[in-house]
């Protein structure tokens, strides 16, 4: 009976062991996920989102969750964490492609006032 | 039995839970997201952004089929809006590029042609401007040759004619008492010489020339008439004799028609009567 107390105890122990280990090692920490969404953050910043009227609000979305990710990293639930980091790099990525879908639509309006100014500098000097 | 009754209930709380859930505000901004982009642009243009957006929605929608409107379903659906509206900037952005490569080819097009087209004519306005300019030389050249005629003919003709600018061309009026003898139509020996002068200097010219015949007042008006012909005549024939094309030389009989002076006195009747020459605008030789 000892025996059997004792063998149901080590097993109880060994499965609690394994559960607490299983947590532990189930979400490592989204380090990975944290230099991909600062990485994609920096080079919407650089590209000027934080400035373009249409994609500042994402780029601070994706500012603010990194912050909160790291939040939560420093309170160990790396699940959160990396959930949090996969919507700041989407918001980042998206901040990224408004600024520079801006800058296309601004370079081609003056490419069309460019042409329009040159069109009517040939047709002024052909009179 | 009471373990069947265990079951039937955990299954009944399941199911209750699943049909509690609502759709999460996320998950709709999402399927609404992704059905814009794929209906958009994007399709064609960014098909691999559009996908990744379908992948991230279709990873919400399981999630919200096993576990609702949990956290995890939440972050997905946000991610998946965001992927499918990424997508269309995407295309967007391709869009306003390749508009503008086509607005700087078009131009650039447009500007060789116009390029081609304006050196083209630049070319033909030089060669006219060439032409013009020979015309405006050799129409400077032929004025001077006749300002220097003209003024070697005032030269020559001192003091036995006179020159004159008038609206009918350059009219040289020779007295009639130099050229005839009274009521003769011959020539005289020495208006010959004078009119062998006046021949020289219009024999090169390529102007129509007219004489006029003019007489004084006294006398018959039908003889006035035929005697003032037979001078003109008579000058005509001598011009032509010495070298001027006849074809451009015509002679008229005018009478007293046009006087010049007063034929009271007798200055005035000499004054009337009178050749003249007129030089009208220059023709080519026929």
């Amino acid at each position: 009976m000892n025996m059997k107390l004792g063998m149901l105890t080590f097993a109880t122990a060994a499965t609690a062991v394994v559960a607490a280990a299983g947590c532990g090692t189930a979400y490592p920490a989204p380090t990975q996920r944290l230099a991909d969404a600062q990485s994609a953050n920096r080079s919407a910043m650089e590209l000027g989102a934080d400035k373009q009227p249409d994609a500042q609000l994402h780029y601070k979305l994706s500012e603010e969750q990194i912050a909160k990710a790291n939040v939560v990293l420093k309170d160990g639930d790396n699940k959160r964490a990396d959930m949090m980091l996969i919507r700041a790099k989407a918001d980042a990525e998206l901040a990224l492609a408004l600024a520079k879908e801006a800058k296309a639509k601004q370079e081609a309006q003056q490419a069309a006032e460019q042409a329009k100014t040159q069109t009517q500098a040939v047709q002024g000097a052909a009179q | 039995m009471k373990t069947l009754t265990m079951s039937s209930l955990g299954a009944l709380v399941l199911f209750a839970v699943g049909c509690g859930s609502t759709v999460p505000p996320e998950l709709v901004s999402a399927r609404s997201a992704y059905d814009r982009a794929s209906k958009g642009p994007s399709a064609q243009l960014n098909p691999a952004g559009l996908h990744s957006a379908k992948e991230t929605l279709d990873a919400a929608e399981h999630s919200f089929d096993d576990d609702g409107d949990s956290q995890d379903t939440k972050d997905l659906a946000y991610t998946a809006e965001r992927r499918a509206q990424t997508a269309e900037a995407r295309a967007r952005e391709m869009q306003a590029v390749s508009q503008k490569d086509e607005i700087v080819k078009a131009t650039q097009a447009y500007k060789d042609s116009k390029g081609q087209q304006t050196a083209a004519e630049l070319a033909q306005a030089k060669k006219m401007l060439a032409t013009t300019s020979v015309q405006l030389e050799n129409e400077k050249k032929n004025r001077e040759e006749a300002e220097r005629r003209a003024a070697e003919a005032q030269k020559l003709l001192a003091g036995f004619a006179t020159v004159k600018a008038e609206p009918r061309g350059m009219v040289i009026t020779l007295s009639g008492s130099v050229l005839f003898a009274s009521d003769k139509s011959e020539l005289l020996g020495t208006a010959k010489t004078k009119l062998n002068q006046v021949a020289d200097s219009l024999k090169e010219d390529g102007r129509d020339i007219t004489i006029l015949g003019h007489t004084d007042s006294q006398g018959n008006d039908d003889y006035n008439v035929k005697l003032s012909q037979r001078r003109a005549d008579a000058v005509r024939q001598y011009l032509i004799s010495r070298g001027v094309d006849q074809n451009k030389v015509k002679a008229e009989g005018k009478g007293k028609a046009e006087p010049i002076a007063d034929n009271a006195s007798p200055e005035g009747r000499a004054n009337n009567r009178r050749v003249e020459i007129v030089l009208g605008p220059k023709t080519e030789a026929k």
